[in-house]
């Protein structure tokens, strides 16, 4: 039993439910309590304890009906189609024999028809009994022996690392290799070159029951399919989308994209959002003053706060969204904005010419829209970055202080215009830090158009950044600098 | 007494059927929770919108077992000296004035410093012993030999600190003091612990881990009708009805605050005040301020009112 509770947990956690060993204790604890004979039963307490979330109890909720349904529908459906095929069998055979005999009845002689009548019954028994393993066991039709095969041979070729749909006929002819399949095969070709009538029977027969034995393993690819790999496939499509090329992602990932981002930003503010720094004003905290002073001899000389302050960077985006690079900024911005809970302040500015502030728009509207919104403003025109440091100096210097992380994604190309380098010295040396952000590879930085090489001289971090993991590790120091 | 909450809580249908006598109807899910959580001895994460009645849960779990019910309300700023224990400062400094001027007669016949400071010793650590202990409600759920009912409620609006100031209680129930040890809950009593959020943030997922969970959702049609029956017996069938059916049909619409139970209940009271005997646009018009909280959901809701109303009364 504890071996099934096991091999749920497995499942809930392909399906994206977190749980740990200790819930798995837990569930077990539980099971001893509630047992396994009222369904229902078990089912909201399994989900009590192992998932924790709305959308994880959803999950469970299609987890438990597909994994607990399993044996119960399979032993079920088994039996009432073989005996249904049986009824169909004896039929099907019965009719095609009387007929058959019927004809050359009729052809023969006129007085047959009592015969013809009683031909069913004179139907000679299958005394032949099949040779390999698979075909005796089809035709003792055992059910539960033959699930336990079907399960144990599953088990033996790894169905359950099934991980794209189009393995499906590849694990199912596996399978059926594994529960000998091949031994079966061999034999009723063997059995058909045989001109014997119970040899010609047999292998009627045993191939019948073939074909539905493979039905039902596909059947039960299908299902280990859904258990087990449609989660892990997504796994696996997320892993990819976090290394490919930001531009070369296309228009259909953008949600699975968003999946991942929003995803990512979690796990940078569980790191983060938990660096605190003590105040140095506000209410006294008693407790800690008395504790801490009284090494000093109960003097009030090393005075605590209660109040913590959570230090959180001041970000200003200035994103470059001409074509060639809007791909890239709409990910940033992405990533900045699923930061909120750690970066409350950030302050975002589009150009390709000229600068406008998108703060609003990106807080307001959902990506897809800001993005078409800014790309409509501000997307058409020719690259000027120039122009757009001289814009940032007029509006925004002022908010600029020490505290300020200013982060520039673009790729640098001037247009051969005036780069103004000089206004991003002035920004350097005003705020913490500038992040500058690269799509391009470092090879073409300098060929070109390209004005890299004099921004980076006023810059205190330059990076090549195409992926989501590149974008990941910048935010991630990002955050991790301040301090 | 164990063995009478033992009966109480013997099956998820006991539990039911208790709950409901007690004005709480509870679906199998609840029922189910409060049934592992006394068997299995685990804390209770509740979650779920406002006004579905997390926190009368507890209650009435706590009427239900006739055990006191000891509430921790968090929020943003609580600490240890707030929940657990506070030692009593003002306590201790009288004490240390007293000990002050006594101090000639406690030393004397003592030689040299390190008999005084012999002497000194002698008086151990009595300034952070029980006497000077402020318990706190953790502590005093600990402390109480009954066992009790903790709720902790609106977890979420504490702060990170303390999610794992909690996690020790609620995994083993004891709560470690440096200067006086550790404090365990009398083993055959344990309280029973609830805690509820209104999802506000994440709660950390070793909190979670150590807690059951349990979301109860809004109620569908014929449990909110039930609920309001058990709540509030004198409204006419007819009227409760259409009262439910508007409020599931409001629960659709796109609102930035939806009623809860909670607000279908105080409905349906001012509806009796009223002496009204079936809904109509206008009685509905007027009393639409009890349901809906917010000025924007008023104006949105109000040219479709009628229509709202109209399918209300259909539907029964």
């Amino acid at each position: 039993m504890d071996q099934t509770l096991v091999e749920f947990v497995k499942t809930l956690r392909t399906a994206e439910i977190k749980v740990s060993p200790a819930e798995t204790l837990d569930a077990m604890a539980c099971i001893d309590k509630v047992g396994y004979e009222d369904r229902e039963f078990l089912k909201n307490s399994l989900a009590l304890v192992l998932s924790k979330t709305p959308e994880e109890k959803e999950a469970f909720d299609t987890c438990f009906e597909n994994f607990f349904n399993f044996d119960h529908f399979e032993d079920n459906d088994f039996l009432h189609q073989d005996d249904d095929d049986n009824a169909n069998d004896g039929d099907g055979d019965g009719d095609g024999d009387g007929d058959a005999s019927g004809n050359s009845e009729e052809g023969g002689s006129g007085g047959g028809q009592g015969a013809s009548g009683a031909t069913p019954e004179d139907f000679p028994e299958l005394t032949l009994q099949p040779q390999s393993e698979l075909g005796q066991l089809l035709m003792s039709g055992d059910r539960n022996r033959l699930t336990v095969a079907l399960v144990e041979a599953g088990r033996e070729v790894g169905v359950t690392d099934i991980v794209v749909f189009t393995q499906k006929g590849l694990y199912t002819r596996k399978i059926m290799d594994a529960m000998g399949g091949k031994a079966l095969g061999e034999e009723i070709t063997e059995l058909q070159g045989h001109a014997g009538i119970q040899q010609k029977m047999l292998s009627g027969t045993l191939k019948k029951h073939r074909d539905r034995l493979r039905d039902r393993v596909r059947d039960y690819v299908e299902k280990q399919f859904f258990l087990h790999a449609d989660e892990s496939g997504k796994q696996l499509r997320e892993e990819l989308l976090k290394k490919v090329k930001l531009s070369n992602i296309e228009k259909r990932n953008f949600k699975d994209v968003q999946e991942v981002v929003v995803k990512m930003a979690k796990k940078l503010i569980s790191i983060h959002s938990k660096r605190r720094k003590a105040f140095k004003r506000g209410q006294l905290d008693i407790r800690k003053t008395l504790r801490k002073n009284m090494q000093y001899d109960g003097m009030f000389f090393d005075i605590k706060w209660k109040a913590q302050k959570v230090d959180r960077p001041k970000v200003m985006a200035i994103c470059d969204v001409s074509g060639s690079v809007s791909n890239y900024s709409r990910f940033l911005l992405m990533f900045l904005y699923s930061l909120a809970e750690v970066l409350p302040k950030v302050r975002s500015f589009a150009f390709s010419s000229d600068l406008g502030e998108v703060t609003d728009l990106f807080e307001h509207s959902t990506l897809e829209d800001a993005m078409a919104k800014t790309m409509r403003d501000f997307g058409n025109g020719s690259t000027d970055y120039g122009q757009m440091l001289a814009d940032f100096k007029s509006h925004c210097m002022n908010d600029v202080n020490n505290k300020t992380t200013v982060i520039i994604l673009g790729d640098a190309r001037n247009n051969y215009g005036d780069p103004k380098n000089e206004v991003l010295r002035e920004i350097y040396d005003k705020c913490q830090r500038v992040i500058w952000l690269n799509p391009e590879p470092k090879m073409s930085w300098s060929v070109g158009d390209s004005e890299m090489k004099k921004y980076a001289a006023a810059c205190h971090q330059v990076e090549v950044c195409n992926s989501l993991v590149h974008l990941e590790r910048v935010v991630g120091n990002l955050l991790r600098n301040v301090s | 007494m164990a063995l009478n909450n033992d009966d109480r809580l013997a099956s998820v249908d006991v539990i039911q059927q208790n709950f409901e006598s007690r004005n709480y109807i509870a679906n199998k899910q609840i029922a189910t929770a409060v049934f592992l959580a006394y068997h299995l001895g685990k804390p209770v994460l509740i979650e779920g919108p406002p006004g579905v009645g997390k926190t009368e849960l507890a209650k009435t779990t706590a009427e239900m077992l006739d055990l006191e019910c000891v509430r921790l309300q968090c929020y943003e700023g609580l600490d240890e000296s707030k929940a657990i224990y506070e030692w009593k400062y003002g306590k201790q400094l009288l004490y240390t004035q007293v000990l002050k001027e006594t101090l000639n007669e406690v030393l004397q016949g003592a030689k040299g410093l390190s008999q005084s400071v012999e002497k000194l010793h002698e008086f151990g650590d009595i300034f952070f012993s029980n006497e000077f202990l402020e318990p706190r409600p953790l502590l005093k759920a600990l402390r109480s030999d009954e066992g009790c009912v903790l709720l902790i409620d609106e977890v979420d609006k504490s702060d990170h600190e303390f999610e794992s100031l909690l996690l020790e209680m609620l995994s083993d129930f004891q709560i470690s003091i440096p200067e006086i040890g550790t404090i365990k809950a009398n083993p055959d009593r344990k309280p029973l612990v609830f805690l509820t959020s209104n999802n506000t943030r994440e709660i950390s997922d070793a909190l979670k881990r150590r807690c059951l969970h349990l979301y109860i959702p809004f109620p569908d049609g014929d449990l909110e009708k039930q609920i309001i029956h058990a709540r509030v017996p004198e409204i006419a069938d007819n009227l409760r009805n259409q009262l439910v059916n508007f409020v599931q049909e409001l629960r659709e619409l796109d609102l930035k605050k939806v009623p809860a139970i909670s607000e279908t209940i105080d409905w349906a009271r001012t509806l009796i005040l009223l002496h009204s005997e079936t809904l109509d646009q206008d009685l509905v018009n007027q009393t639409l301020n009890v349901i809906l909280k917010f000025q924007e959901d008023i104006e949105s809701v109000e040219p479709e009112l009628a229509t709202l109303t109209n399918k209300a009364l259909k539907d029964t």
